[in-house]
């Protein structure tokens, strides 16, 4: 049977000394409580292996085993303790962190067998042991991790052992190694420079090793010290997306505290205001982030006056950015794909901010801003070319009239590309959906290729002159509509327009509809008018995207 | 039996051949509202899908102990296995192995652990034919052998309904860069040599079948195969039926384990295979 956390008691009030077993079993519990009062710290920063925030509670699962294996014990042999709370954690053992942790306290144990009570050679040697353990049973050590960690904390124990025979001296100087340890871990491992997180893992080796040095000088265990991030990392950018139902203020303050924070105090008071509360710090600034009700709108200025200088002060209302965007293309940049060298690179040519984010989304390399009546240069298309870290490249012109100076661009680089000739949009996003960038270029290519047929092109657009194109009359300024590029009808009507469009094109035998809206067209609009469609079309999906590109009303894949 | 066989329950051996050929699973661990079940207790694949779309939080998954496997290992030796094989989930996915090693360590060269490289019946098989061939009699080593060989030939293809658990579990990295714009996206990945492989998407589940019986046919000829779903039984057995393949061992229809559908979300389709 699994059990889940039960609470720890608050250990001893006195150690004696030397460390004996049950010396050991007030620093397990010790390292314990601390890592279980800032477990929810632990699990935020989980991105690697796997980013499912749950490293702080295996490793608490972890060493409460090993706690509860040796609560009752009254052993005083230190070995035999040690031992004994080795086997809980095995037992116990949670998650990969846990699995290492378990290793770590083996080891530890191993090397403990014949001791009675704890010296600093000892304490020393265990954890050397601890470290080869854990190295060797993983079955793929990876530096930046809780591994390393365990490495510089053994190796700093042995170089303080030429200073001090102090058992407490040497965990002072294991503690303040694992803390820079741990600070240095996203040099040692991209993905948590990325996320700008230090390691989990080792963040929770280091709370247990100051949770003993904690309860050696007295301070209490059970109350976190909340964590403010550096400026750098504060993730403003999504603010927009992160918008809860009232609250309808983004408020962002930078002050200039009179006195030292108090941050649980800090936060507390936020959390009566607002939401989506983050802060940050940097050469003495704090920066306040925080989402509040309209009514609710200065409160946090006037909080943060209490509490020093403010200096500046940004306010936005998220509902009225929210609300009808026509005209403008909402804020947000292009995420491109980063391909390494001798991968296959795509360039995509897109007439709008919102495709070339759906582009982007797909993992296209690179942008080429074009489409109807603004034909990119051969020079754009080659610059864009030029700037990968690749030779092996596929463009998409998505248009017909690009596809030409797709070619003469193709043939005035000295690397690989290959032209796969989508006429629209949406050929464009069929041929992407066969990307794999690790392929057979010209394995990939003939698949993006064969993929241009898999899909249904509708365009709405205005007529800009009167005039008549396959038996269809048009009248200057009426909306029309055109199927894989063919005019099929013209409406004064764009709902309707969009209806007839989809009758003609048969979409009732196909699946999905997925409408781009062009500038011209409000979100509130495009939503209406899919509404209309999915009534006329029960049976097929429809989904809206904002395409953000000039001319066409609608852009529209039926597939 | 001389040698025993282990593996864990991302391996999708149905009961009944693991009894036939007694297999010894051990279950990982499903985390759910906070709750730990072994995997197959307390909720059933059905159920677990089915609640899915609307969980709040996304459960997690994490191995058993080593403790766990320790208990096995010394029960099996004790009970008179001269060795025991213990076969695992690809350790570029998981840390199961990592656990299974650290057992094992106490044992010498009496417990072997091999990493498979794979998931689902890409595992399965390999434990499935290692675990036959114990059956006939064959001795450690060339059990290895199989294994190493076995490991080149297992297959595992998949359509997932959306990108969206695959990118939100995190365990492969190119899901997580996609901030997937389009809602629409049935992605196919490849597990291969223990990592998963983005083999592109199609819009619309027709396609998508379509792309998956050709993957299946571009294997060339197959010793094993499993159809796999995530609670797409209908559409499993449709696909066995339209495939029209004639194999000396029946292929197997699985749902699949929670534990590995909690990465990959309800309504997936896919197979496993052994190529000849």
């Amino acid at each position: 049977m699994l059990s889940d956390p039960q609470s720890v008691t608050q250990p001893a009030s006195t150690l004696e000394c030397p460390i004996n077993g049950q010396g050991l079993k007030i620093l397990i519990q010790s390292g314990l409580m601390w890592l279980r009062t800032n477990q929810q710290i632990v699990n935020s920063l989980n991105v690697f292996p796997v980013p499912d925030g749950d490293t702080g509670t295996n490793m608490v699962l972890t060493m409460q085993a090993a706690y509860d294996e040796i609560a009752d014990s009254a052993e005083y042999n230190l070995g035999k303790m040690a031992h004994a709370a080795a086997h809980g954690a095995l037992m116990g053992a949670r998650g990969n962190s846990g699995v290492i942790l378990s290793q770590l306290w083996r080891g530890f144990a191993r090397a403990l067998d014949h001791q009675a009570v704890l010296d600093a050679n000892s304490l020393v040697q265990a954890l050397a042991t601890g470290r080869d353990t854990a190295y060797k049973g993983v079955v793929r050590p990876v530096e930046g991790t809780i591994l390393t960690v365990a490495k510089d904390s053994a190796a700093a124990a042995e170089q303080a052992l030429a200073n001090s025979d102090d058992p407490g001296v040497i965990l002072e100087h294991i503690v303040a190694a694992a803390d820079q340890s741990v600070q240095r871990t996203p040099d040692l491992l991209p993905v948590l420079k990325e996320a700008g997180v230090v390691d989990s893992g080792g963040m929770g080796l280091f709370f247990i090793f100051e949770g003993m040095l904690r309860y050696l000088n007295g301070l209490p265990l059970d109350s976190a010290l909340a964590a403010v991030r550096p400026l750098a990392y504060m993730n403003l950018e999504n603010a927009l997306e992160t918008i809860e139902p009232g609250q309808d203020f983004e408020v962002v303050i930078d002050f200039r505290p009179y006195k030292t924070m108090d941050l649980v105090g800090f936060y507390d008071d936020l959390e009566k205001i607002g939401t989506s509360i983050q802060v940050g710090e940097g050469d003495g600034i704090y920066r306040l982030h925080i989402h509040v009700a309209d009514e609710k709108r200065y409160q946090p200025i006037d909080y943060a006056m209490t509490l020093g200088t403010v200096t500046k002060v940004a306010m936005e209302n998220l509902v009225a950015q929210m609300a009808d965007q026509g005209g403008k293309c909402s804020d947000g940049k292009v995420n491109v794909a980063s391909i390494e060298p001798g991968q296959i690179a795509v360039v995509a040519v897109a007439p709008g901010m919102g495709i070339a984010r759906v582009f982007g989304s797909l993992g296209v390399a690179a942008v080429v801003e074009g489409g109807q009546t603004m034909n990119p240069s051969t020079q754009e298309i080659i610059h864009a070319f030029e700037n990968l870290p690749t030779d092996k490249i596929i463009i998409l012109p998505n248009n017909k009239n690009i596809t030409l100076t797709a070619k003469v661009a193709a043939g005035l680089t000295v690397k690989k590309v290959a032209v796969v000739p989508s006429y629209s949009i949406p050929q464009g996003l069929a041929a992407m959906l066969r990307l794999v960038p690790a392929g057979d270029f010209d394995k990939v290519v003939q698949e993006m290729t064969e993929a241009l047929e898999d899909v249904e092109t509708g365009e709405i657009t205005t007529a800009t002159r009167t005039v008549e194109i396959d038996g269809v009359e048009v009248q200057e300024g009426q909306v029309i509509a055109l199927h894989n590029g063919k005019l099929l009808l013209a409406s004064t009507n764009l709902q309707e327009a969009c209806l007839g469009l989809l009758e003609k094109a048969h979409a009732d035998h196909f699946e999905l509809i997925t409408l781009f809206y062009g500038l011209s067209v409000s979100k509130n609009e495009a939503f209406r008018i899919a509404d209309e469609i999915r009534k006329a079309f029960p049976e097929q999906e429809v989904e809206v995207q904002e395409g953000c590109q000039p001319h066409y009303q609608f852009i529209i894949a039926i597939e | 039996m001389d040698i025993a066989i282990v593996t864990d329950s991302t391996s999708d051996i149905p009961a009944d051949l693991a009894e036939r050929y007694s297999i010894h699973i051990v279950p990982n661990i499903l985390v759910l509202n906070g709750q730990s079940l072994e995997d197959g207790k307390g909720i059933s694949r059905e159920e677990f899908y089915n609640l899915m779309p609307n969980m709040k939080s996304l459960p997690t998954t994490a191995t058993a102990s080593p403790g766990d496997y320790m208990w096995l290992y010394e029960k099996l030796l004790r009970e008179g296995a001269r060795y025991v094989l213990s076969v695992h989930a690809s350790s570029m996915l998981s840390g199961i192995i990592n656990a299974a090693s650290a057992a094992a360590e106490a044992y010498g060269d009496q417990v072997r652990v091999f990493d498979s490289a794979s998931v689902t019946l890409g595992l399965g098989f390999q434990v499935l034919m290692a675990a036959e061939a114990a059956v006939r009699g064959a001795a450690i080593d060339p059990l290895l052998t199989l294994l190493n060989d076995l490991r080149k030939r297992a297959r595992v293809f998949a359509m997932l309904d959306t990108l969206e658990y695959v990118r939100r579990s995190g365990r492969v990295s190119w899901a997580r860069a996609r901030l997937g714009n389009l809602l629409h996206i049935k992605p196919f990945v490849e597990l291969r040599e223990g990592i998963v492989y983005s083999l592109g998407e199609t819009r619309t589940r027709r396609k998508g079948v379509e792309y998956l019986k050709k993957l299946l046919f571009d294997q060339g000829p197959l010793e094993r195969l499993a159809i796999l779903h995530t609670n797409a039984e209908a559409d499993a057995r449709r696909f066995l039926e339209e495939i029209e393949v004639n194999l000396p061992t029946p292929p197997l229809v699985v749902n699949v384990t929670t534990i590995i559908g909690t990465h990959v979300g309800p309504n997936g389709l896919g197979f496993a295979a052994v190529v000849k």
